[in-house]
């Protein structure tokens, strides 16, 4: 029997406020142990949540640009369960009655067809302490951590719609682009900012059937999202045809493994109204202020890259998937680079040199307007591709400007034909067993001549002219 | 042990000034003073010292008020038993005190001691710092020997702190005591409270309502069949409000944590198992059992609410306040189980249900029952008006 996959996803994002959701400690969780805390992230008898505006509107902007529809009345729950992490008993939470409702996000399917992924809803609520658990001499003793207490999460549910782990993948990597275009999360599973659950069933290619699903935990990439789906559905497949049921449960992601493991159960009731949080009511007014703040999103920057700068259209979608980098792109362009050029070099060279570097795009010393002027000498022809990766790399550790640079290396490309020739007269009589190749029609031999030519200018003449100038010399003799 | 405070203020002299000068204040455990014990009546609080002044205290003590100390409560305030409230007033140690009321402790401790009691409606005096359990329903109460001490109290007490969200954003009224004409104002009573009333008290109660006659006010008697789900709706949502509420006194940070324990979920069970008293427990336990296993009649009981809360409205639309008996005949005076503890809360939860703003007057020497007034949300300082012109009536005035 054929199954498909039904998957429907979880996704936790800490939005990057300056402090928690619900009183002014700062919201930075790496801090030493217990720094970032007061009565109401200790959640103390007689403290009281204020809910932080900030954080309201940084989930509202998540909504928006999720293409979700803010409600005009949402309100706080009490999520009851029992752990340590936990010690109030109750987590904050919507449950009810949820920021948003709806939203999409479109993505590309596996055969190259536009897929659109639907959102559920998304809500809001506050993060829980942080258990360390350490020995003391012989004993296992568990510490709790409260910085990261109160800290502001929005959590996007999704419609069971994903089929397959590229569906999900996608959906991530453009979740991402979009929430960071927005601004109210970095989105990543690296440090934790955006965690992912996958609840995956399966059934019978072709039915409409909903089975038990399992719950997956722990992938902390992108990429191990994919794996892990593809190893639930493989396993629960297997546990179908050989007569076994699944069960409710939830596992958590091995990445060393590669396999899915069942973990404890955490016990959970339904949610109460909380009584304390006031209700958060968003005005149709405020709901279109907030609209008029929302940047042109990835999609749309790409179709317009396509439009304006000819690049195909995974190559827009590639650039605009970050805003650094698509704000680069236009700087680039805007201090005259070319687009092809401008978005090969940005993609191949500068980014990994920066990533090298531990350096982030938008303060690079190589800013836009410097790598536009290199692209500009390599445009022009007065430098070649080789001296322009020279310069990069100098220009890193440099102030001077890449046309000082090219002056004081010497790097200028010789273009001058009559320097050339003479070269080309020295190289010719040295390999005439190549010229006779290139004349028998050859054109690998072309290729080993140019290179000969390159080799005596010290790297430094222009392909191009050497070309002609070997053609002209060959055809004439 | 100290009979009247279990905390008594080390610092006597009194060098303050401002609108309070002078006036000495009783609060409770769960009403905390930075460093004081705040162990709110619980060993799940057991060594527990408040870091920092409840915001009423810290109005109190910014107007010059003297905190006397603090007396003996009831298990996180809820019922009466053990409470030594009123008594500080009664005895000349304090001219005011704070109780919370979270179904009526403030105002029946009041007419117990056989002084004033004030609750406020929801959102007027902060609640940031309080020690509480049923949120929605609790608010800082008053007790004051005359409605002049409750009126200075409120007065400084009253309006928006910016670390209490709950709070409507609206200054606080004047409490001035104009404006009472006794023949342009109607005074309801609804038929069911008179019912549930012994022959005596009923004879008592209707005589009161005589001399209010006498005095100018109409009377009017209003049929509420909804009355009596009051205490009921209280009970079901209360106990789970203070059921998810109580999770945070965990026994664990702070508290009598249980000293052996395989691991924590047994600690975390033993400890608070062995933090809480009876009543408490079977409250908790109460309200655990209608969220987890029966959420409809939690969700039936909510709803329940928001309608009680429309038919007071209709009713307070009627009359200008309502007046009420509080003692019911059948209550016990040491309830053992939690529908015995909701009859002594008859006819006082209705106002915690509601939001109202309610002043209980102590039984007037004459016939011993305590009579109370209630009046529509936001209408606080004309109950503390009325109230101010019943206090002068029985001392002869007016």
């Amino acid at each position: 029997m054929e199954f498909e996959a039904v998957i429907g996803l979880e996704i936790h994002v800490e939005l990057n406020c300056a402090t928690k959701l619900f009183c002014d400690c700062p919201n930075n969780p790496g801090d030493d142990p217990n720094i970032n805390t007061c009565p109401v992230c200790l959640w103390f008898p007689g403290a009281a949540p204020r809910l932080s505006r900030a954080a309201l509107e940084k989930a509202a902007l998540l909504c928006l640009g999720l293409n979700a529809e803010l409600q005009p009345v949402s309100a706080f729950d009490q999520k009851v369960y029992y752990y340590p992490d936990l010690p109030k008993g109750f987590q904050l939470s919507q449950a009810h009655l949820p920021l948003s409702k709806g939203g999409w996000i479109d993505i590309t399917d596996e055969d190259g067809s536009p897929k659109r992924m639907r959102i559920h809803h998304i809500h809001m609520e506050e993060d829980v302490a942080k258990l360390v658990h350490e020995m003391e001499g012989r004993t296992p003793i568990s510490l709790v951590d409260f910085n990261r207490a109160g800290a502001p999460l929005v959590e996007i549910v999704t419609e069971p719609d994903f089929r397959s782990p590229h569906h999900a993948m996608e959906f991530l990597k453009a979740l991402r682009a979009q929430v960071r275009y927005v601004g109210s999360s970095e989105c990543s599973m690296d440090n934790g900012t955006m965690r992912v659950d996958a609840n995956i069933s399966i059934r019978p290619k072709g039915t409409n059937q909903m089975n038990t699903k399992v719950e997956v935990k722990n992938m902390n990439s992108v990429r191990h999202v994919g794996d892990a789906i593809a190893h639930e559905i493989s396993r629960q497949s297997a546990a179908v045809q050989a007569g076994d049921a699944v069960v409710l449960h939830t596992r958590l992601w091995d990445p060393d493994k590669k396999v899915t493991l069942p973990m404890r159960q955490k016990f959970e009731g339904p949610c109460i109204p909380d009584p304390t949080v006031p209700i958060i009511e968003l005005s149709a007014e405020e709901i279109s202020a907030l609209r008029s703040r929302l940047p042109e999103m990835p999609a749309t920057r790409a179709e317009r890259f396509v439009k304006e700068h000819g690049l195909s259209a995974e190559e827009a979608t590639y650039l605009s998937s970050d805003p650094d980098m698509a704000q680069y792109f236009e700087e680039l362009i805007r201090a005259g680079a070319q687009a092809r050029a401008a978005m090969h070099w940005l993609t191949t060279q500068l980014l990994p040199a920066v990533r090298d570097r531990r350096q982030e795009l938008s303060q690079t010393p190589v800013t836009p307007a410097r790598l536009a002027a290199l692209l500009t000498m390599l445009a022009s022809d007065t430098i070649n591709a080789n001296a322009a990766r020279d310069v990069l790399s100098h220009l890193f550790d440099s102030e001077d400007s890449p046309e000082d640079i090219v002056r004081a290396k010497g790097l200028a490309q010789v273009s001058d034909t009559g320097a050339l020739e003479a070269m080309i007269a020295g190289v010719l009589a040295a390999q005439p067993m190549a010229v006779a190749d290139v004349k028998s029609g050859q054109g690998k031999a072309m290729g080993f001549l140019i290179g000969q030519v390159m080799q005596a200018s010290g790297g430094k003449a222009n392909p191009k002219v050497i070309r002609e100038l070997l053609q002209k010399k060959l055809s004439a003799s | 042990m100290d009979s009247i405070f279990c905390y008594r203020n080390p610092v006597t002299s009194d060098a303050s000034s401002g609108l309070l000068q002078g006036k000495k204040v009783a609060v409770q455990p769960n009403i905390p003073v930075a460093g004081w014990p705040a162990e709110s009546g619980s060993q799940a609080l057991a060594g527990f010292k408040a870091l920092e002044d409840a915001a009423v205290v810290l109005r109190l003590t910014q107007n010059g008020a003297r905190i006397m100390g603090a007396t003996h409560m009831s298990e996180f305030g809820f019922g009466l038993a053990g409470s030594t409230a009123g008594q500080a007033i009664a005895q000349n140690e304090a001219d005011a005190e704070l109780v919370l009321d979270l179904a009526g402790e403030a105002r029946l401790i009041a007419a117990r001691a056989g002084v004033w009691g004030f609750k406020p409606g929801y959102g007027l005096v902060p609640r940031v710092g309080i020690t509480g359990l049923i949120p929605s329903m609790e608010a800082c109460g008053i007790l004051g020997k005359t409605p002049g001490n409750i009126r200075a109290i409120l007065q400084s007490i009253a309006g928006p702190d910016e670390r209490d969200f709950s709070q409507p954003d609206q200054a606080p009224p004047n409490f001035s005591t104009d404006g009472i004409e006794p023949g342009k104002m109607t005074l309801g009573v609804i038929d069911e409270t008179v019912n549930a009333l012994s022959e005596k008290n009923r004879v008592a109660f209707e005589k009161e309502m005589d001399d209010l006659k006498k005095t100018g006010f109409r009377i009017k008697a209003l049929a509420w069949s909804d009355y009596a789900l009051c205490p009921t709706v209280h009970q079901i949502v209360g106990a789970v409000e203070a059921s998810s509420c109580a999770g945070r006194y965990d026994s664990v940070r702070y508290g009598k944590r249980a000293p052996v324990a395989k691991n924590w979920n047994e600690m975390y069970l033993q400890s608070r198992g062995a933090s809480f008293g009876t009543l408490l427990k079977s409250y908790l336990i109460q309200g655990a059992f209608f969220q987890f296993e029966r959420y409809d009649a939690y969700e039936n009981a909510c709803r329940i609410r928001a309608r009680l809360v429309k038919g007071t409205q209709s009713l307070l639309a009627q009359v200008d306040a309502l007046v009420f008996p509080v003692k019911n005949a059948a209550a016990p005076d040491a309830p053992e189980t939690l529908t015995d503890f909701y009859k002594q809360f008859a006819h006082t939860a209705q106002a915690n249900i509601t939001g109202c703003p309610a002043l209980c007057l102590p039984p007037s020497a004459a016939n011993g029952t305590a009579m109370q007034v209630m009046a529509r949300p936001n209408a606080d300082a004309r109950v503390m008006a009325l109230g101010e012109y019943l206090y002068r009536q029985r001392k002869g005035g007016n």
